[in-house]
């Protein structure tokens, strides 16, 4: 066991923690962020993506000593945000969301790409999503909803 | 028991290194995978664990007149985003994995890990890229190919760590890549390829080859290769079928969860014949 | 801003974008032990003995001498048992339940339970028949002697797994007496009704909750009563709460899959007609049948699709093999067919010299037509429409022609089908009898009460939106919680497309005499049995009379660009019409299209599981490969009125029939691409390259 000190959704964590604890693990089963979603356990579905240091990481693959010091915000945090709101209202327009069990993921991973990239092209936009699998929607509405929220433009 | 050591400074991790036999944890996107036991439990690690992702002295790309050097700690995410690294390699990162792993993944986490599956490893054989190792004593440079020697065997002594992955300047080498994978992105390969090659003229004065997920190893052969330098651009058009007929022996596939035998061959010998075909 | 004219934001949309619906594993489970299943590791065999480890205190051991009455899972066909007694049918099979506080050493116990089989010799082969089903129509033997040009060929279609993204998992409780559930499920009756028969105990004794679902696709129709079966004779037996989720793993090597099949026609051409088909269809049942016989009837129901050919010979067996049961998935049998029968008609058109194209334009079914099963269509069908549409959306002749030439490396396919909506037959009235209960408070907020389990299709929003319109009242004004079953009465499974047409048009009807007692501020309820068309008459055991209350139809435009040097396929362009009768909420049943034909698409080239020894090679989700946002293009989706007169609004079913066209419009665009005809899906490039490399294709 060994202290761990990281941000998580801008507020200061200290936990003590086997550095080699899932990060997924830390998050649902110690902090209770159930947004983060287990969808495969091996880095191939991207329903635990969580933000670390703005940018999304698999937090089934990320050992805990990896965030020393970072700062992670998961779909708890990030829900706050207003940067959020535009994105769900597109989702939510588009019928982006149908399980909704990738859609925290999704959401982030989108925010994500738009904060590096406000205007993607439809193959930027299905590159940067391609980690995250859905099985309801075909990827379709999530699509237009991220070029639809791309194209109002606005500080990402 | 198992200990884990999260050194703070290179000094530090050889320091570790040097005194307990350690798994190396870069992103940890291959380890945490062969680890892993259950939703809920630790991975399986059954011996220490040293972990090096936030070493800053590790993650870096500078270029000299030599060549680029890449940082092992560096992600493939800043080495896809640099202008110091060549073509091929960004362009082999746009394709592997997904924008996740890619976010926390290091290219030296690649080549320690030697899956022949591992898709940056086939544009480092090709552009003969050398890594340096360094221990608690001092360092040594080794060529990539002298380095792995099986699946997942790498000849890397218990106190050493890969400090950097360095890439020789190729300013006139031409080069083509292709990955076949089961879909179209984040996908682990059935096969992939990197040819280069430098014309004078329409003489052909470099030809490079290398396949991936076909044998052990990445695999080329210079001799191969040096057979055919000095030919015009007709003449290896004309002998591209005796070229893939040499090359075969080296493809060695199986048949496995994600591909056959048959197939791996086949679409190599095709993707070499097209590579070849396409110098001009 | 909405971009669909008749659409509301589901009710669960915004709790489950900010990560605030709570799935079964992010349930509070304080305490809750965990269940591990001790499987088997043969395919076949008796089991000898069991040498379970010696258990520390608070761990104990489950398996079928603790069964309560009934050693079997209620499926259709009850005989999968809860606990695998004696002997082993499939690799995987439960044998036990390893039951305590802490996974870690569950694994450890797991590891220490040695299990001595007399193993026995597997069968991997389609030669043990469990359910033969067979009919005729017309007169087959005149056409087989006299016609000019005949094709026998066999089609192939593998094993699809339905990946929703959240794995199964349950977990269970004792309220005093009491057994309550939350799992992710589709059946919160089927699930019910298992324990009730495994225990043999009072209906009023066990209550299931549905919590939020993660994907189902058929996948949650059946398995979850088995493991509810296996946890209520652990609670039963050790009084304590439990918890049981599958890792990703597990829920691909030890769930129930789609039936692989192996199809065979023969048909007739006489004057350019299809005047006869004989066919064979088997599936792989795997080791117990469950609901395959279902699914064979649905599978033959549908044996020549949507098109009118006057003689038939048609038989159908599920076979019995030492693998993982195979059960319920979107389409339940009919994509099997379709896609078989999809194929074969064009090649038949071929072989007679004839377009394909107008050759299946010409043989599509009619109003007043008899159906495969000497039934009738009944109501007005308008599938010339829905294949102009669909030509016209995609450009469809002009690229026909285009494409159609060796080399050209690009292909584009349609297909045309139906399917039936509900359970099979005279099923509703029969077996199901749905019930459905709304009730009214004093302060005039409507309660509607249904067993329908969202799990992502939007019924939810849309039962309760059929409510409030027919009321005339705001949406607001009518509540529809999840599913409990102390509250609900069965309005029957969420399965079979039946939500809509069925409970769709209870909502409906229960709505309508709601209004006419209406008395403002007063207490009322209303129940509202199900009594379906009265024209229905079907013969379970002859396979004869109308299959279904109604049909919903579809057309599926596919388009494709081939790579010779690596055999690969993309798929360029999708665009689709559909008769679904009408639409409550448009932005809903375009989501479903969207996501039924990216799952058919994915089940027509890209997913692969195959059984080596009685085992999936594909365990992982880097192994089993689902499309990714990248594999597939926009897809274009119009939806054509055509109103139903037993439906809600004159609304059909929709969320099967999505799926059933997709994989043959594929197939055919692949055809053309690499020029050669193709038997099997999936059709991913292994398969591709022996096609390009055999002469005989």
């Amino acid at each position: 066991m060994k202290i761990i000190k990281f941000h998580l959704n801008n507020k200061p964590v200290v936990v003590r923690a086997d550095p080699s604890m899932r990060l997924l693990d830390l998050l649902r089963i110690h902090l209770h962020m159930t947004g983060v979603k287990e969808g495969c356990g091996e880095g191939a579905c991207g329903a635990c993506s969580v933000l670390v240091d703005g940018v999304c990481y698999d937090s089934c693959l990320t050992p805990v000593a990896n965030i020393i010091g970072k700062h992670v915000v998961t779909i708890e945090g990030f829900r706050n945000t207003k940067q959020y709101r535009r994105i769900a209202d597109a989702f939510a327009d588009f019928g982006a969301s149908q399980c909704g069990f990738c859609t925290p993921g999704m959401i982030l991973n989108t925010y994500a790409l738009l904060k590096k990239n406000p205007h993607p092209s439809e193959e930027e936009v299905r590159i940067a999503l391609s980690g995250n699998l859905c099985r309801c929607t075909g990827y379709n509405a999530i699509v237009k909803a991220v070029l639809e929220v791309a194209e109002k433009g606005g500080e990402w | 028991m198992v200990n884990h050591h999260i050194p703070s400074s290179l000094k530090e991790a050889l320091k570790i290194l040097d005194a307990h036999d350690c798994y190396i944890m870069a992103g940890g996107t291959d380890l945490m995978v062969v680890k892993h036991q259950r939703s809920g439990l630790l991975p399986n690690f059954d011996k220490d664990v040293c972990y090096i992702s936030n070493l800053k002295e590790l993650q870096y790309i500078y270029e000299d007149e030599k060549g680029v050097h890449i940082g092992a700690g560096t992600k493939y995410i800043d080495i896809q985003e640099n202008n110091l690294v060549p073509d091929l390699l960004k362009q082999i990162i746009d394709e592997l994995a997904s924008p996740n792993i890619r976010n926390m993944a290091t290219l030296a986490g690649n080549v320690a890990n030697a899956s022949p599956a591992g898709d940056s490893i086939v544009g480092l054989y090709l552009l003969d890229a050398k890594l340096e190792l360094v221990n608690v004593h001092g360092s040594r440079i080794v060529p990539i190919e002298d380095f792995i020697f099986g699946v997942r065997k790498i000849h890397r002594h218990k106190n050493e760590l890969i400090k950097e992955i360095f890439i020789p300047h190729h300013d006139d080498l031409n080069t083509y890549w292709r990955k076949v994978g089961s879909r179209a992105a984040e996908s682990i390969s059935k096969v992939t390829f990197a040819g280069g090659y430098e014309l004078d003229d329409d003489k052909v004065t470099d030809l490079r080859m290398a396949f991936g997920s076909v044998s052990v190893t990445v695999v080329r052969d210079r001799e191969i290769e040096k057979k055919y330098i000095g030919l015009t651009i007709d003449e290896i058009h004309e002998k591209a079928d005796e070229i893939v007929e040499d090359m075969e022996k080296y493809i060695t596939p199986i048949t496995d969860q994600r591909s056959t035998k048959e197939y791996r061959l086949k679409v190599s010998k095709n993707i070499l014949k097209d590579f070849l075909l396409s110098i001009e | 801003m909405s971009h669909f004219k008749n659409s509301t934001v589901k009710i669960d949309n915004e709790e489950k974008m900010a990560g605030l619906a709570l799935f079964t594993d992010d349930l509070p489970a304080k305490d809750f032990l965990w269940c591990r299943p001790l499987r088997s590791n043969i395919p076949c065999g008796r089991v000898r003995s069991v040498n379970v480890p010696k258990l520390p205190k608070g761990y104990y051991y489950v398996d079928a001498k603790d069964i309560v009455k009934e050693n079997v899972v209620n499926i259709i066909f009850s005989d999968w048992p809860v606990f695998a007694d004696r002997r082993v049918n499939y690799y995987g099979e439960t044998i036990a339940l390893l039951i305590g506080p802490d996974k870690q050493k569950l694994e450890e116990l797991a590891r220490m339970t040695q299990v001595n089989y007399d193993e026995e010799v597997p069968n991997f082969k389609l030669k043990k028949s469990g359910i033969h089903k067979e009919f005729k129509k017309g007169d087959l033997e005149s056409v087989s002697n006299d016609y000019d040009y005949t094709l026998t060929e066999t089609f192939e279609t593998g094993y699809q797994e339905q990946v929703y993204l959240e794995t199964q998992g349950m977990i269970m409780w004792l309220d005093g007496d009491k057994i309550t559930i939350k799992a992710s499920m589709q059946c919160p009756y089927y699930i019910k009704n298992a324990v009730v028969r495994t225990l043999g105990c009072d209906p009023s004794k066990v209550r299931v909750i549905q919590p939020a679902v993660g994907g189902a696709f058929g996948g949650k129709e059946h398995y979850p009563s088995m493991m509810a079966a296996q946890m209520a004779t652990a609670i039963v037996k050790i009084k304590k709460p439990l918890k049981m989720i599958f890792d990703r793993d597990e829920d691909l090597m030890y769930t129930t899959k789609r039936h692989p099949s192996k199809t065979t026609y023969t048909g007739y051409v006489k004057n350019g007609k299809l005047v006869g088909v004989k066919a064979h269809v088997q599936l792989n049942g795997g080791a117990y049948k469950g609901c395959s016989g279902v699914v064979l009837a649905r599978a033959l129901i549908a044996v020549v699709d949507c098109y009118s050919i006057p003689n038939l010979e048609i038989e159908g067996d599920v076979y019995i093999t030492n693998t993982m049961p195979t059960a319920a998935f979107r389409g339940f049998g009919s994509p099997q067919t379709i896609f078989a029968f999809e194929m074969f008609i064009e090649h038949i058109a071929k072989v007679a010299g004839l377009d394909p194209v107008e050759f299946k334009l010409k043989h599509l079914v009619k109003q007043g037509e008899v159906t495969a099963v000497n039934g009738k269509f009944h109501d007005p069908i308008i599938l010339p429409e829905l294949v102009e549409k669909a030509m016209e959306m995609s450009d469809f002749k002009h690229k026909y022609a285009l494409y159609n030439k060796p080399g050209s490396n690009r292909g584009i396919g349609f297909s045309c089908f139906l399917h039936g909506c509900g359970f099979t037959g005279s099923g509703e009235s029969t077996i199901i009898n749905a019930q459905l209960k709304l009730t009214k408070d004093k302060n005039d907020i409507v309660h509607l009460y249904t067993s329908q389990v969202d799990f992502g299709q939007g019924n939810r929003t849309t039962l309760k939106k059929i409510v409030s319109d027919t009321l005339g009242i705001p949406e607001e004004q009518v509540t529809h919680e999840a599913p409990d079953t102390d509250h609900t009465l069965s309005t029957g499974p969420t399965a079979a497309s039946r939500t809509i047409i069925i409970v769709g048009y209870l909502c409906e009807k229960a709505a309508k005499h709601l209004k006419e007692i209406w008395k403002p501020g007063v207490e009322q309820e209303w129940i509202e049995p199900y009594v379906g068309p009265d024209y229905i008459h079907w013969d379970e055991d002859t396979m004869q009379g109308d299959a279904y209350p109604g049909y919903a139809w579809g057309v599926n435009v596919v388009e494709v660009s081939f790579d010779p040097v690596t055999y690969q396929v993309k798929v360029e362009g999708c665009w689709s019409t559909y008769d679904v009768g009408h639409a409550i909420d448009d932005r809903i049943v375009v989501g479903q299209a969207d996501g039924g034909l990216a799952q058919a698409i994915g089940y027509g080239y890209l997913e692969n599981m195959e059984v080596a020894e009685g085992r999936f090679r594909q365990k992982t989700l880097s192994d089993y490969i689902i499309p990714t946002a990248v594999d597939l293009p926009m897809m274009e989706t119009e939806l054509i009125d055509n109103l139903f007169a037993y439906g809600a609004s004159g609304a059909k079913g929709c969320g099967e029939l999505t799926f059933v066209g997709g994989a043959p419009a594929l197939g055919h665009a692949i055809e053309m691409a690499i020029n050669k005809n193709i038997y099997k899906i999936p059709a991913n490039p292994e398969y591709l390259m022996e096609v390009m490399e055999n002469e005989d294709h």
